[in-house]
């Protein structure tokens, strides 16, 4: 529940202070997200599995986000940026899909 | 992440067989594997240590990741939601100004109507007092004639619509107005029946409201029917008042009724046609006085008389509906070779004729 509630509250001080993103950084917000929802899933996943470990939730959150933003940012640079944010949210989509899943077949055993 | 790709689903995971599906490791693994390995190898760690296997999720690492989340959704979801843009704005505008030029219009509209009856009732009077009744009944009878007053009395209504699918007479050969969908009611068309209706003894004749007059004039433009320029949206219910019955009797065996039937085979253009006893077509609001002024009274009138006709017949077609009021609308048709000196040349004009 405590991890919900600070979920609630960096919503709060994200919709409260209402910072502005530096247009560089833009393009890299919806990959990120994308990314970090991935983690979260996964994250949620491996505590109703029983095998939840917050070292490798933090370190895959983190990589996730990186990585994702670095394939853009070199998409960008390569001319296919376009591309490889839609591989990146193809590929993270689909792990959100079967994370859900799984969650789901755990929470109604169906 | 990517660690999926040398995951388990690697070649190597069954012994001596090959996986059938090893080829597409990444595809597999994705879809079979998608929670990260590391949390596995971290609970197997763990267990060998003769940890539990899980750990707490209440780690002040884990919530302050938790509270990264939510800020990055709502920054996200801030600084990404497409904000109103100019374009936007600039079309928002121009949509409430055409409204309110629509709205200013039907007003004027209105104002037009009760002025011109309010000018009837005047005249009337003016009449009146002037003691020459057979005056007042000539204008009736010339306004009833110009269209200048709505009408009411038996006759007929022609609905006339596009074929319900358009392509339906696709194969039925081409129309001679090219360009268009065959099923669908052309200006021609129109026309056609119009004068096909004129023709079998209609006394007076609208289009969807609105008032054929003598200048009335059924258009196209682009596949917009347009009376009078105001454009006309199916179906186009056409009154004609006169003799209903020996009317439709005329118009069934003359050109535009077999023209129309023609079309409704080839083409399965929709047509009904109904007779009433009780129809009334509207005044036409649009008539009004283009190039033509009122003549001024006695004193003024010689002077400005000759120069403004000079002007008049100079360029009669290209005045514009609203140019009766001063000679400049006409300058440019007078003068081609620069349109600055036509200003001059008619200040010129008038300053001689006004001493």
């Amino acid at each position: 529940m405590i991890p919900v509630f600070g979920l609630l509250a960096g919503l709060a001080i994200g919709l409260f202070m209402h910072p502005s993103v530096p247009v560089w950084l833009q393009p890299y917000l919806p990959i990120a997200v994308i990314a970090a929802l991935d983690a979260v899933f996964g994250a949620i996943r491996a505590i109703l599995d029983g095998i939840f470990d917050d070292k490798v939730f933090v370190v895959s959150f983190l990589s996730n986000v990186v990585v994702a933003a670095f394939i853009v940012f070199l998409g960008d640079q390569l001319g296919v940026g376009a591309q490889l944010s839609t591989g990146v949210v193809v590929v993270l989509g689909v792990r959100i899909f079967s994370n859900v899943a799984s969650i789901r077949r755990h929470l109604f055993k169906a | 992440m990517t660690n999926g790709t040398n995951g388990p689903g690697g070649p190597a995971g069954t012994g001596g067989r090959r996986r059938p599906d090893a080829s597409m490791t990444l595809i597999t693994s994705m879809l079979e594997r998608p929670l990260d390995p590391g949390y596995q190898q971290a609970a197997d760690r763990r267990e060998a240590q003769g940890l539990p296997r899980a750990t707490s999720y209440r780690t002040p690492l884990v919530i302050v990741l938790a509270v990264l989340t939510g800020f990055l959704f709502a920054v996200a979801a801030l600084s990404l939601r497409p904000k109103p843009t100019a374009a936007a704005q600039v079309k928002a505008q121009l949509v409430a100004r055409i409204e309110g030029f629509q709205k200013q219009a039907s007003a004027q509209d209105a104002k037009v109507v009760a002025l011109t009856r309010q000018v009837r009732d005047y005249e009337a009077l003016a009449l009146k007092q002037s003691g020459s009744t057979d005056l007042s009944g000539q204008i009736a009878g010339l306004e009833v004639q110009a269209g200048t007053v709505g009408l009411t009395g038996p006759g007929l209504t022609l609905t006339i619509d596009d074929a319900a699918s358009t392509e339906a007479g696709g194969g039925a050969g081409s129309r001679p107005s090219s360009g268009f969908e065959p099923g669908r009611v052309t200006s021609a068309d129109l026309q056609i029946i119009v004068n096909g209706l004129w023709g079998a003894g209609a006394e007076a004749i609208s289009i969807n409201g609105h008032r054929l007059s003598s200048t009335a004039a059924i258009r196209f433009a682009g596949q917009a029917i347009i009376v009078d320029f105001r454009p006309l949206a199916r179906p186009y219910v056409i009154t004609a008042l006169g003799d209903g019955t020996g009317m439709q009797q005329l118009f069934d065996q003359a050109f535009a009724g077999v023209y129309l039937s023609q079309l409704t085979q080839e083409f399965k253009i929709r047509s009904v046609l109904k007779t009433a006893d009780a129809l009334s077509v509207p005044a036409d609001s649009a008539s009004r006085l283009e190039v033509a002024r009122p003549i001024a009274p006695a004193g003024s009138a010689t002077s400005t008389g000759p120069g403004t006709s000079t002007q008049r017949n100079a360029a009669p077609g290209t005045a514009p509906p609203g140019g009766t009021t001063a000679g400049t609308g006409t300058d440019p048709a007078t003068s081609t070779d620069s349109p600055t000196t036509a200003p001059s040349t008619t200040s010129a004009g008038n300053s001689q004729e006004n001493p």
